[in-house]
């Protein structure tokens, strides 16, 4: 007789089992800012991803380098387009840092408290597209919401809800206006409360928390080996908030602390958001309090900042400066400097050299979101097709920044 | 079968299908409608239809006159014995009319302002007040007739006493019917019924687009497979009971159903609620078969065969994880869903939906009889027709829309539509098996009557027509509350990660079921040992929980019309440059849901 399983084998060679190959992105629901994923399944576990960026390269870093020093902040607003404020204040910073200026006190207060209402933005976005991509859409509307709050206070303060390019070299475009403080406090309660509800919808359910619950786990060493800076960073256990070690504006007279996870999981990024948030609101509440209802905003200085209008047109004193600041460009003195500010998503960073002229000679950008992407392979590999969603979703990748 | 139950058969389809699509397209605005009132704006409402001024006053008329006319009409012929409970229905009708119209007038009136002196003083009340005036009006009449005295006018085949109540109630819907006509303005009016005719413009869209098929699709699969899906949702309905069978005497003495007995509908039924004899029954499911939920079950299990060929015959990676998705989920969730609803079968003993229904109205709703096994069914129900949290099939962030991921036009729109019909029929179904399906509480087959053991509080005789007419509206209104639900929870789940949906059907829902099973086999069995005295304890629970459902109903109606007639105050963020101007400028106007 003839053994059975002579059978088996034949019919064991003709099923093929070679690993699934699908490519996720660049259009994909899931994978906003256009990454291409490509990604090995066996069944629905994936067992190999090639994560590809650069979709949404635009030449940033070279655009830079044709108009002037002051021409390079609507750029910086496409950057990380959930906060283009705190870009703003990043490369005014960073081009103050060359010039050797420091902006009057009132204005520095006038950027933190933008700068944090704009982080609350950016947090906000974040957390709720992530729920929602997991299909918890109530939260996310909630969440828009309190963001529609605050940009209406930066529309009545820079006239734009979001591409703002309301940074200078030097202050800031325009003064706060008189009802800044009001309209700030009024808001802050509001937003606080939607965000409390919106949270209350998703922390309360089991099924929330069991897509995120050790899910896209990222070990502390290898996050620090990898370069990453910001709340992905600090969920991981690492207390790194640039604006507590390294102190820029005012923020070392504010009394606010950094929360850290300590699994490194889409949870903990979740939740150091979300006390991001409430951190961020109580350095509003001080910056205001702390900020003077008078005075300037902008330095005194004719070589660098633009004269008042009306000078403009009166005196040729003002006409000159005019012409010389918007045709040619501030003068930075040649040199080269790194600035560095928290941005949304961690550190942001501009290395600059100038060859003396009104143009940058070159500005490099260290997006946060670059150094992040490279640990993503890490995040997924091993996790299930629905994971990818809220792992990808909590390191909140802005490809305008990431391609740089 | 008679040529007339053919016919009947026919026009019960077609109930069905018409019911069935305009609650997928209601659903499908609601739907739409949910997330517009979380961002406070008005929700899909583009499409307008216009008619010229005649045509939309005739169709406000048209249900007018058709409602009092069936009002007035029967009431001044004679029933023996039903005076004075038609004197009720006719007076009770007059006030619900009355304070209905002048609750709409007043609403009317604070939005758009006063045309007249008439609505003026209409209007300076709070809508609010007309309909809690309203219900103290229902209370006071229902008390006031029964001192009326038992001897009215009858003048041979006329009724005057009960006719004169009849039109009374008739007047008032005409002079509402025609009082909306005349605030109806000149020239062409555009109607765009609350938004819902939206829906109706995306399915036509959906007709009118390109029909893409991928190149190496499967041509026969592809296209069947949207049929396939849609089958079963439609047909399943046919055995669910939109009201109690109607009797009508048997005038030509065939025992058959014939067209000249459908003009006679039996006047009155006993308590029983049996067809008395010389009568034939129409049953008002399309097929009232006796193996009812077992043919649920058969049929609704092929519609996984719709998702599982649109997933294989696209040729698309994603959609062949979504079809496999749907295919393993459905299975799974259909053993949970079979052995939850076993407990209730095993208590009332018949797989009939009539006779479920029924043992309902006899004893108690089955959520009060098998509370475990609703929220099981209820779950495995919505994993069954792959909705949130269970839409991994087509987790439109995962598998970007899983098996109907390649479908366009209306194709796609045939999934869509399956999916929706699917999810009314789910709520129908929950309404027959757990809710009483067509059942109100102490509504009897012969009228109205509150009554705890043996005591009875309040009586009220109703005619045969009046207590089916209740059933069929109690079972659509029911229906269409459940669809309300289900579309709250879609807008507050997350949905689960597939190995957590898998391990919950088969570790958690399964193990309950069974235990769900064993428990009532117990109960039963411990019920029977107990004999006439338990018997008649749990008889006076399920009064019980009538009582307690009609007083939820009533709170449940008070609240929401004072939560959606709530002063609304214009929206206002107040710190914005366009608000600033916009209050300075008199405030916005408070954005309407309709027209």
């Amino acid at each position: 007789m003839e053994p059975l399983d002579i059978e088996l084998d034949e019919g064991e060679l003709e099923l093929p089992n070679d690993p699934m190959q699908v490519n996720m992105g660049p259009a994909h629901p899931a994978m906003h800012g256009t990454v291409r994923m490509v990604v090995e399944l066996s069944g629905e576990t994936i067992t190999k991803v090639d994560v590809q960026i650069g979709y949404l390269h635009r030449g940033f870093e070279k655009m830079c380098e044709r108009g002037t020093w002051t021409q390079v902040f609507p750029y910086v607003d496409r950057l990380n387009y959930a906060s283009p404020m705190l870009n703003n204040v990043g490369f005014a910073l960073a081009v103050e840092k060359m010039l050797g200026v420091t902006v009057p006190e009132r204005c520095q207060h006038y950027r933190v408290v933008l700068g944090e209402l704009a982080r609350i933005c950016d947090h906000l976005v974040c957390s709720g597209a992530m729920a929602m991509e997991l299909g918890a859409f109530t939260p996310f509307l909630y969440f828009c919401k309190a963001r529609e709050l605050i940009w209406d206070v930066f529309e009545e303060e820079t006239g734009a809800r979001v591409t703002h390019s309301f940074g200078r070299v030097g202050g800031m475009a325009k003064e706060p206006t008189p009802a800044f403080k009001e309209m700030v406090r009024n808001a802050l309660p509001a937003v606080r409360a939607l965000i409390d509800d919106g949270e209350k919808l998703l922390l309360a359910n089991r099924i929330f928390l069991d897509r995120i619950e050790n899910v896209g786990v990222m070990p502390k060493d290898l996050a620090v080996a990898l370069g990453w800076t910001g709340v992905v960073l600090r969920s991981t256990g690492v207390p790194y908030d640039v604006r507590k070690v390294h102190p820029y504006l005012t923020y070392d007279r504010y009394d606010f602390d950094v929360p850290v996870g300590t699994r490194g999981d889409n949870y903990d990024r979740f939740m150091c958001r979300q006390e991001e948030i409430r951190q961020s609101t109580r350095i509003i509440e001080q910056a205001l309090e702390q900020m003077a209802d008078e005075g300037p905003i902008n330095i005194d200085d004719p070589r660098i900042v633009l004269p008042p209008k009306d000078e403009v047109y009166s005196t040729i004193e003002g006409t000159i400066q005019h012409f010389k600041i918007v045709m040619e460009g501030i003068k930075v003195p040649a040199g080269e400097c790194y600035s560095y500010t928290e941005a949304g998503n961690g550190e942001l960073g501009f290395y600059m050299v100038s060859d003396g002229s009104g143009t940058p000679y070159r500005v490099r950008i260290r997006p946060p979101c670059f150094a992040t992407m490279q640990g993503i392979e890490k995040m997924i590999v091993g996790g299930m097709v629905p994971d990818v969603v809220p792992t990808f979703g909590s390191v909140n990748m802005i490809g305008g920044e990431c391609d740089h | 079968m008679s040529g007339a139950s053919l016919v009947l058969s026919l026009v019960k389809a077609l109930v069905v299908v018409l019911f069935l699509l305009n609650m997928s397209a209601i659903s499908v605005w609601l739907d739409r409608r949910q997330s517009a009132m979380l961002q406070h704006r008005v929700g899909p409402n583009r499409a307008v239809v216009y008619l010229p001024a005649a045509a939309v006053r005739a169709l406000l008329l048209l249900p007018a006159v058709l409602v009092a006319g069936a009002l007035a009409v029967p009431m001044w012929r004679v029933v023996p014995g039903f005076e004075l409970p038609r004197i009720t229905q006719g007076i009770e009708a007059a006030i619900l009319f009355a304070w209905f119209g002048l609750m709409l007038l007043a609403a009317h009136v604070r939005r758009n302002g006063a045309d007249n002196a008439f609505e003026e003083t209409v209007g300076s009340a709070d809508p609010r007040s007309y309909f809690y005036g309203g219900l103290v009006a229902h209370l006071l009449a229902a008390g006031a007739i029964q001192l009326l005295p038992t001897s009215l006018t009858t003048t041979g085949d006329v009724s005057w006493s009960t006719g004169i109540a009849g039109s009374l109630a008739a007047a008032v819907v005409l002079g509402s019917g025609f009082y909306a006509g005349t605030k109806v303005p000149d020239g062409n009016v555009g109607i765009r019924l609350a938004g819902t005719l939206h829906a109706l413009a995306d399915a036509i869209k959906l007709i009118w687009k390109e029909d893409l098929r991928p190149r190496r699709a499967d041509k026969l699969l592809y296209a069947l497979a949207p049929l396939l899906a849609i089958f079963p949702a439609l047909v399943t309905f046919a055995v669910i009971p939109m009201g109690s069978a109607l009797c009508f005497q048997d005038v030509d003495r065939d025992r058959m159903l014939s067209f000249g007995d459908l003009t006679h509908l039996a006047n009155v039924l006993d308590r029983s609620g049996a067809c008395p004899p010389g009568h034939v029954s129409l049953s008002l499911a399309v097929a009232d078969l006796n193996v009812g939920l077992l043919y649920i079950f058969a049929i609704a299990g092929t519609g996984i065969i719709g998702a599982a060929i649109a997933g294989w015959a696209s040729d698309n990676k994603w959609a062949l994880l979504g079809g496999l998705r749907a295919t393993s989920q459905m299975v799974s969730y259909e053993v949970a869903m079979g052995l939850s609803i076993t407990g209730m079968l095993m208590i009332v003993g018949a797989v009939h939906m009539q006779e479920i229904v029924e043992w309902q109205g006899r004893n108690a709703w089955g959520i009060f009889v098998q509370p475990v096994a609703f929220f099981l069914f209820l779950t495995a129900l919505v994993a069954e027709t792959k909705r949130v949290p269970f839409d991994q099939p087509e987790g439109e962030s995962e598998i970007i829309a899983g098996y109907f991921l390649e479908y366009s036009g209306m194709k796609f729109g045939l999934f869509f539509l399956g999916e929706y019909a699917e999810f009314v029929f789910s709520s129908a179904l929950l309404v027959t098996l757990f809710f009483g399906g067509y059942h109100l509480p102490f509504v009897d087959p012969d009228g109205i009557r509150i009554a705890f053991g043996s005591s009875t509080l309040y009586e009220l005789k109703l005619t045969h027509l009046a207590v089916s007419l209740l059933h069929i509206g109690a079972f659509f209104g029911k229906t269409i509350l459940m669809t309300w639900l289900q579309v709250f929870i879609r807008w507050t789940l997350p949905r689960f990660r597939y190995d957590q949906l898998m391990r919950l059907g088969w570790m958690k829902l399964l193990p309950i079921a069974l235990v769900n099973v064993l428990v009532t086999g117990l109960v039963i069995l411990a019920v029977e040992a107990g004999g006439p005295g338990v018997a008649s304890i749990l008889g006076t629970a399920g009064q019980v929980t009538q009582a307690l459902v009609a007083l939820l109903g009533v709170v449940g109606t008070v609240a929401l019309v004072t939560w959606m007639l709530e002063p609304s105050k214009p929206q206002q963020f107040a710190v914005s440059t366009t608000a600033r101007y916009t209050l300075e400028a008199g405030g916005v106007k408070p954005t309407k849901m309709g027209a």
